[in-house]
């Protein structure tokens, strides 16, 4: 049904009403507790969380709502919450557990009195008796254009969206036609966040200038890469923002069908994503004749199933149409001849979650973030040994140092950073003497790294170079579809020479043989999933070659991570007499007590899990590691015994 | 596409043929041998899984297959440099990696593409550098009633599943699983009454290059021939 | 459809089909109906089966060729081809052990093995009982919270070889107080 509003108007009616609903929440005379429930909040027990506010909520008398949110991206922090007392400004607090929600309904809620500082990270917004999120470093530097809403709207009520200015760049889009958005993500120069850079608007206006009837716009959520979770994270936590940038690139391209590609491992973005799309049919904001324009979009879920090469886009078609999911030769390009021979343009979630924020305030904007050939934010999920990990959004352009000691706090437990890992399986490992690097597609690449989906794991003295390569040539090496002889059996033998160094049986002339097969592997793959491949080994190999040399000729591995090179023993001088902790959490009964009642290690049963490590008490810190494991001091152990216990 | 005559020019030698077709062709009908296992003539959209048929094309960043390379006027073509001829023997050293090498029991024996392509590269069909990868299957699957194959010789080029697709009622033939486990599948095959078609047909293992695919009949014979021999 | 392919399967392969197979795959009949014979409905299709029954029997696998009107190897080679298919029944308990480079960095590989020594079964198996199944997966997205393991429905963070035993033991007090729960209504009724 076309209606005589324009867009805007059909727009305004729905978002007025949303603000009122949003506003009386805002104001709401009863306190309102929120609470983070995407897929890394639930993990955290952030059900068991609001389990715990219901049942003291309840047994004080005390009245309040719960509403869930996504995410924040602070999982350092999870569960985390947002407490709207009535009196005081929206506070944000971190880990609480059901323990900790029952202090602050009793204490907080009830008496009105302490609002818990020993859980308080800050307040949302300005206040003299508050510290604000400002204050911390991890919130001031970042600049969030793509994650501004996320962990602070419902993912489940458009309402929530809309109250923030949702759907307006789509009206916006509408009014003035799918030529001017392409001219204004053309000019913004948006690039695509799924690894490779490439131009959004370039695919967009190559399927524009097709003339075909009927186009495709896919929105790739398939993130295979094992350590980045920001699309997971972005369709979580503000759904209808996808589904805008959706909308906007099938504007520009021409597109009446849309689809989005969500891997199955992700079912609660699936859910999210479903009920979403159906809320804004609901309103007019998809479907046909959008805001009684006659613009009409048809938006469907597709479930990916588990293959990391679907996240290439010829792969991604191929099990669109049912196939198997192996990578096409290109020419033709998707955006000419894509799924059932269309013109079908596909977008990663990051990329599409930026184009509204393009629409809404303009492509000068955008190029004044982040620099001249990689203008905007980077979404980066920082994970590994850094005092902040989660999800942190920058300007292209800051150094990697900035990203990893200034925003996310630096190595933890003291320890020294020796490398970050950037771009997942297709990525490289970078040293610490190359921190100074700008983060930026170009930068990256130059330095053997990629800026690929925007996994970074921040990596201490205690993780094995060697054993990195192997773990990601492991990786794509059972991912790879056994299309092409480089990539099935070229990654193959990298993992098997790789496997052999980190069990101490490596040569050193198949160090060569790496190189050689990884320059090969890279000029002879058929997809991008081969040609990136080897690029783990080579930054690795370039880097860190002592790391392969010792674990080559001493069979010792210098970080003491691979588990054939190591061993463990307790040192008898600070083991405590008496002292059961590693006993008791060993899973084989490797450990025995000795004739003057210490501990030993039997390495026959040993499987080197190090949880011993763990469990020995600070002020004793007894258990040690060594590499190789001949390097085991002979400290006469003997086992107490009945004979010897009488003496 | 046009009937244009072109003229292309293949490691100096100057070549006519028709404008847009592929370049590996027109390479071997004009007697410029390129190796390769996946590509079969005819074949709209070959699959460039094989690697073997690299050239260099001036112009072009990197080495690009022949296969699915379409001819253009003027286009230089170089089959014979170094950096080609390193990226093909490893390509073949890769495949021969997997190969049980058995060549003197094998149906394909003196028949078999990766014996010519040894010759032509100058590389051993063993290779030494690289170790060997057992592939974990059978010698043989027998599953089928008139096929058998057999998964430790298959290169995986796909011919099989290419012409099998092109019949009436076809792909019988498919490829499972994934990466290094790939394997033709016949699965199904046993209670499907569609195989029975199979009996007659058999262009499956006309066209595979190894002998991994084999009519049941021959290689019956065969290996009766061949358990005759050693006996004497 | 269902009755001609047991017809055509031979004695061993026909009794090897028992009762709660034999129940999926009348279900299986009715599921198809709400599909397009449509070959792109192929992986929802086996998606469906899946999210249903836990596993896609052999059987189920004919019956969807004949539904989406293509060969029985093609569909064999599309289950077989992505990671989410499964041909045997899984346990009650799936545990899966995250593998991202986050959790493996931190210890998921060890705390793999302190599963498969726990349960006495490899990754990818089912216990013999059916109670547990065991599984890797690639990154869960659950990084900052590592290591991850996923139980059921649930996603246990920061798991330490020695909570291995405490998520089996879970396991086991909650299966326990199920069967008190119903020894006690059927007493009572």
């Amino acid at each position: 049904m076309k209606s005589p509003n324009s867009p805007k108007e059909h727009l305004m009616v729905q978002a007025e009403r949303a603000q009122g609903r949003v506003k009386e929440l805002k104001e709401s005379p009863i306190p309102v507790i929120y609470v983070g429930c995407a897929t890394c909040g639930l993990a955290a027990g952030a059900l068991e969380t609001i389990a715990g506010f219901e049942t003291v909520l309840k047994e004080n008398g005390i009245e309040a709502r719960i509403e869930k949110v996504g995410c924040l991206g602070h999982c350092y922090a999870e569960p985390l919450v947002i407490i709207q007392n009535p009196g005081f400004p929206p506070l944000l607090y971190q880990k609480i557990g059901a323990g900790e929600a029952g202090i602050l309904v009793r204490s907080f809620l009830k008496d009105g009195s302490d609002p818990c500082y020993e859980y308080l990270i800050g307040s949302l917004e300005a206040d003299e008796n508050f510290p604000t999120l400002m204050d911390y470093p991890r919130y001031l530097y970042e600049n969030r254009v793509v994650m501004e809403h996320c962990g602070l709207i419902d993912p489940e009520d458009i309402d929530s969206f809309l109250a923030v200015g949702g759907y307006s760049s789509l009206a916006q889009g509408l009014e003035k036609g799918g030529a001017w958005v392409l001219d204004e993500v053309m000019a913004a120069n948006l690039r695509g966040r799924g690894g490779a850079g490439f131009p959004a608007g370039r695919k967009w206006k190559i399927a524009r200038g097709i003339e075909k009837s009927s186009k495709l716009v896919i929105c790739n959520g398939d993130e295979g890469d094992p350590g980045a979770y920001m699309d997971r994270t972005l369709l979580e936590s503000n759904p209808h923002q996808v589904l805008e940038g959706l909308a906007l690139a099938a504007l520009a391209v021409g597109a009446e069908r849309a689809l989005l590609y969500i891997r199955a491992e992700y079912p609660l973005a699936v859910k999210i994503m479903e009920r979403a799309i159906v809320e804004a049919q609901e309103k007019n904001l998809l479907g046909a004749d959008i805001m009684g324009s006659d613009f009409s979009l048809e938006v469907s879920v597709f479930q990916g199933s588990g293959a990391f090469v679907c996240g290439e886009e010829t792969a991604l078609i191929e099990s669109l149409a049912g196939n198997r999911g192996m990578p096409q030769p290109r020419p033709p390009y998707p955006a000419v001849a894509g799924l059932n021979g269309l013109p079908t343009v596909i977008n990663n979630v990051k990329t599409l979650s930026t184009v509204p924020s393009i629409i809404r305030n303009g492509h000068q904007w955008f190029r004044s973030i982040g620099t001249e050939e990689s203008p905007g934010t980077a979404i980066f999920s920082v994970v590994g040994e850094v005092e902040y990990p989660g999800l942190v959004e920058v300007p292209m352009g800051v150094t990697l140092e900035h990203l990893v000691v200034d925003i996310c706090g630096g190595i933890k437990d003291g320890k020294e950073l020796k490398a970050v890992q950037i771009g997942g399986p297709s990525g490289g490992c970078l040293p610490a003497s190359l921190m100074d690097t700008i983060i930026d597609f170009d930068s990256l690449k130059k330095v053997g790294a990629m800026m690929g989906s925007g996994g970074l794991v921040v990596m201490n003295e205690d993780t094995c170079m060697v054993e990195v390569a192997r773990y990601f040539t492991d990786f794509t090496q059972g991912e790879s579809c056994g299309k092409c002889t480089f990539c099935r059996i070229g990654t193959r033998h990298l993992r098997e020479i790789l496997k052999s160094i980190t069990v101490g049986e490596g040569r050193m002339e198949e160090l060569a043989d790496l190189e050689e097969l990884s320059q090969a592997i890279i000029k002879g793959s058929l997809c991008s999933l081969g040609k990136t491949a080897p690029n783990p080994v080579l930054t690795t190999l370039r880097f860190f070659r002592d790391e392969y040399v010792a674990h080559i000729e001493e069979k010792r591995c210098p970080a003491k991570m691979c588990r054939p090179l190591i061993a463990f023993y307790i040192d008898l001088e600070p083991c405590a007499r008496g002292c059961d902790a590693c006993v008791a959490c060993c899973p084989t009964d490797a450990i025995f007590t000795t004739s003057n009642r210490k501990k030993a290690i039997d390495q026959e049963k040993c499987v080197k899990c190090g949880e011993c490590v763990y469990v020995c008490p600070p002020e004793y810190d007894a258990v040690r590691r060594v590499s190789p494991p001949e390097m085991i001091p002979d400290q006469g152990v003997e086992p107490l015994t009945e004979k010897n216990e009488s003496e | 596409m046009s009937d244009n005559l072109i003229t292309i020019t293949v490691d100096e030698q100057k070549i006519k043929a028709l404008a847009g077709a592929f370049l590996l062709p027109v390479c071997l009908e004009n007697d410029i041998y390129i190796p390769n296992l996946c590509f079969l003539k005819g074949m709209d959209d070959p699959p460039a899984s094989c690697r073997l048929c690299m050239v260099e094309i001036a112009g072009e960043d990197e080495p690009v297959a022949s296969c699915r390379c379409r001819i253009s006027e003027g286009m230089e073509v170089k089959t014979n440099s170094d950096e080609i001829l390193r990226l093909r023997q490893l390509a073949f050293r890769l495949l021969v990696s997997t190969n049980d090498g058995s060549c003197r029991t094998c149906i394909a024996n003196h028949g078999c593409e990766l014996q010519k392509i040894a010759k032509f590269l100058h590389q051993p069909l063993r290779t030494k550098r690289l170790r060997h990868i057992d592939r974990d299957y059978p010698k043989f699957i027998n599953t089928h009633p008139f096929l058998i194959y057999e998964p430790k010789k298959c290169v995986l080029c796909g011919r099989c599943v290419h012409v099998c697709g092109q019949l009436e009622k076809g792909y019988k033939l498919d490829f499972a699983q994934r990466g290094m486990d790939s394997i033709v599948s016949l699965f199904g095959s046993d209670l499907d009454p569609a195989s029975q078609d199979c009996e007659t047909c058999l262009a499956c293992t006309e066209v595979c290059p190894v002998g991994a695919l084999s009519s049941k009949v021959k290689w019956q014979s065969f290996t009766a021939e061949i358990e005759a021999k050693a006996k004497k | 459809m269902l009755d001609q392919l047991l017809a055509a399967l031979n004695e061993t392969e026909r009794a090897a089909v028992d009762e709660e197979e034999y129940n999926i795959l009348r279900a299986v009949v009715d599921e198809l109906l709400t599909f397009s014979r449509d070959i792109s409905q192929l992986i929802p299709i086996l998606q469906e089966i899946q999210g249903k029954h836990g596993y896609l029997p052999r059987l189920a696998l004919d019956m969807v060729a004949d539904h989406v009107q293509t060969t029985i190897s093609k569909v064999y080679g599309i289950a077989t081809f992505y990671n989410q298919f499964r041909f045997n029944p899984p346990g009650r308990n799936p545990i899966k052990v995250c593998l991202g480079t986050a959790c493996h960095v931190k210890g998921g590989e060890i705390l793999l093995e302190n599963f498969e020594r726990r349960l006495q079964i490899k990754e990818g198996e089912t216990s013999d009982d059916r109670e547990y199944s065991l599984e890797r997966v690639a990154c869960i997205g659950c990084c900052a919270l590592a290591p991850a393991v996923v139980v059921g429905e649930k996603v246990e963070a920061y798991v330490t070889p020695s909570k291995v035993e405490g998520v089996i033991t879970e396991i086991e007090v909650r299966k326990e107080m199920a069967a008190r729960e119903q020894v006690r209504n059927e007493e009572s009724q």
